[in-house]
């Protein structure tokens, strides 16, 4: 009883917040790109990316700066902002192959993040001649601002809010919600399909590579082979399981996170496998999906003629 | 009715537009390293089809290839019926673990351990297989999003078997124990884990090709795949047929796994699959959905790896990645083929053009 009592603790609080943090941004995005009718499978590698442009962007402006010496901290939120933009960036090309060539973004996805795997080594391997982990004593933690944590997370609660009244007060949420359900219709009242996804997906990289920077400059300051780790899986699996909306998307990411925190958790303080909670959450979403197409398909015959 | 020549000559010309462009774009990549791309891939072709030394580096790609030929006529089982299923990877983990399992548990003769072995991993395969086929089947839950959710579930449940229930020794290492050599598959040249499991392997992509072209169940299966409605209509049972597909879709990749358990690893740890099902996926893609393609896609995509595997770093410092960034490449170009696509058609019907006028 006691290591169970013992198990539960701020410290618990505080790493949950930490873990959900990632998984979150992944999720935001996700669930933007379901509701404009793209399934974006490319957060995985974009995450993945991300990381691996920020600590890289960070590096590069503390050793090779023309503009004489940046202060480390700045460099590192410069690092952070330039990985925003190339996951802006990595959205422009997905939305320009999927509305102007009629990509399988499934098929991209799969290779993308095959890709983004591989070469984020190949490139740590032919630079810094590291396989496994890659960090430099310049590179600096992004601060924890008032409250003990650092921008990216009280971001990742700002985007929250911000897409709450975005899918539900704005022009823009209407057309978003219109192309997702039924594109065919939205374009015949005149929306743009295509801005519209292009807008849910450069959203979506951007929020998904700012989530891998706060894996490796703002939780850690290194890079790992495969530091993602599942995290943009588990973002999608959280944008599905919390009904795509902001709100539940939120709840689904806190619980995930907690899953992993509890998991790391007890692997410290008791001998209970963490497998046990770490799979919860792939099992909860299988269920959950099987239950919403389920209630889909019954009210789709009840409304039948 | 016959499709017109073209088609064929265009279907085959994709994949190679795809693996040259992969190719050339890494090449780039070698040059930009400051390392000669020309060495880089004459080293790499030694490494993957060499004939020379005690071990031929051609016996272990053939080897290695195994279990990408299952792995690969796995993942065309789902595409011929037409569910995009990703779960190549934990059908073949699922496999893993009860071969692991049951060569340990069971002490039996060999002649029949061993067929046991290998039946219930294409048994338990079959089963991790019809996660996403029912919920598909029965609720039309997308078969991708369920798909990444069994694969991550088997790839915890491996990690936890490994590290507690099945785990061997107390070393730093999660294993599971040694399988006792009776068991052990039998290697054509000994250190090269090319051996029986490849003729399996072959004989099953034979009796694919028989069952997908040459039986009505097979025909079935297209119809199905190419549009369930229209064969309900002729009235096959879609849902069936999709099942069926998905259980021997997912008994190739069990078997994969069980084999590899068997034949080359004679046990299961941490990281068993390294993405083994991802690459089977792509073999499927790039081999067209066909068994042939399938073989010899398997073989050149287990040449890259083991190539870029064996001499690439040591000799040339050039990240082992090479391998894995040069599949990914050309599994990209595959993606994007709708870009130049246009293209090659146009070609191909002015080279078909050209030839009739010719005959005439």
């Amino acid at each position: 009883m006691h290591d169970i009592l013992s198990v539960l603790s701020l410290n618990l609080l505080m790493s949950t917040i930490r873990l959900t943090t990632p998984i979150l941004l992944a999720a935001l995005a996700a669930a933007l790109c379901n509701k404009a009718g793209v399934l974006n499978l490319a957060i995985e590698g974009e995450m993945l990316l991300g990381s691996f442009v920020a600590i890289v962007v960070t590096y590069c402006l503390n050793k090779y700066t023309p503009l004489g010496v940046v202060n480390p901290t700045l460099s590192t939120y410069l690092g952070v902002v330039v990985s925003i933009l190339f996951g802006g960036v990595l959205g422009v090309l997905m939305a320009w192959l999927h509305t102007k060539w009629g990509v399988d973004l499934v098929i991209f996805s799969i290779a993308f993040n095959m890709l983004a795997s591989e070469i984020t080594v190949f490139l740590m391997r032919a630079v810094f001649h590291q396989n496994g982990t890659w960090t430099d004593s310049s590179i600096v933690q992004l601060p924890t601002l008032a409250g003990g944590y650092n921008i990216i997370v009280y971001a990742s609660w700002i985007c929250v809010i911000f897409c709450m009244i975005l899918y539900r007060a704005t022009r823009f949420g209407r057309h978003l919600k219109a192309v997702g359900e039924a594109p065919e219709a939205a374009a015949s009242v005149g929306i743009s399909v295509r801005n519209v996804q292009y807008i849910a997906l450069i959203a979506g990289g951007a929020l998904s590579t700012l989530g891998g920077s706060f894996l490796s400059v703002g939780h850690l300051t290194l890079f790992t082979r495969d530091m993602a780790a599942g995290r943009g899986w588990l973002g999608n699996a959280a944008a599905l399981f919390g009904f795509n909306n902001p709100g539940g998307t939120f709840l689904a990411s806190l619980f995930f996170g907690f899953a992993d925190a509890l998991a790391l958790r007890l692997q410290n303080v008791t001998k209970i496998p963490p497998y046990m909670i770490q799979v919860m959450p792939y099992v909860l979403t299988l269920v959950i999906l099987g239950f919403v197409s389920w209630r889909a398909q019954k009210n789709a015959q009840k409304y039948q003629l | 009715m016959k499709k017109p020549k073209g088609t064929y000559i265009l279907h085959v010309l994709i994949p190679l537009i795809a693996i040259v462009l992969g190719v050339a774009v890494s090449f780039v990549l070698i040059a930009l390293t400051g390392i000669s791309p020309i060495a880089t891939f004459r080293e790499l072709w030694k490494g993957a089809f060499g004939m020379t030394g005690k071990v031929w580096p051609l016996w272990i790609t053939l080897g290695q290839s195994t279990p990408l030929i299952l792995t690969g006529l796995s993942a065309m089982c789902a595409f011929r019926v037409g569910v995009f299923c990703i779960a190549q990877e934990s059908q073949y983990v699922f496999g893993a673990i009860v071969a692991a399992w049951l060569g340990v548990a069971l002490s039996l003769p060999s002649w029949i351990l061993i067929p046991l072995v290998l039946l219930c991993s294409m048994a338990a395969g079959a089963l991790a297989a019809e996660i996403p086929a029912l919920l598909k089947v029965k609720l039309g839950v997308n078969e991708i999003i369920s798909s990444i959710m069994v694969n991550n579930i088997s790839t915890l449940v491996l990690e936890y078997l490994v590290a507690f229930p099945m785990r061997a020794d107390a070393g730093q290492k999660a294993q599971s124990a040694v399988l006792p050599q009776k068991l052990w598959l039998f290697q054509f040249i000994k250190g090269s884990r090319w051996g029986v499991s490849f003729v399996i392997a072959v004989l099953l992509a034979v009796g694919l090709y028989f069952l997908l072209w040459k039986t009505s169940f097979g025909y079935e299966v297209r119809m199905v795949g190419q549009s369930p409605r229209f064969s309900q209509y002729g009235g096959v049972s879609a849902g069936g047929v999709t099942l069926g597909m998905m259980a021997i879709s997912g008994a190739l990749a069990g078997l994969a796994g069980s084999m590899e358990v068997l034949g080359n690893y004679h046990r299961i740890m941490t990281g068993f699959s390294s993405g083994l099902g991802f690459d089977g996926l792509s073999v499927a893609m790039l081999g067209l959905s066909h068994p042939l393609g399938v073989f010899i896609v398997a073989i050149l995509l287990a040449g890259i790896r083991q190539g870029a595997q064996l001499g690439l770093q040591i000799n040339l410092q050039v990240p082992r990645e090479l391998g894995g960034v040069l599949i990914a490449l050309i599994i990209l170009f595959v993606a994007l083929e709708n870009i130049y696509k246009p293209h090659v058609e146009a070609w191909v019907k002015r080279l078909e053009g050209g030839k009739t006028k010719a005959a005439e």
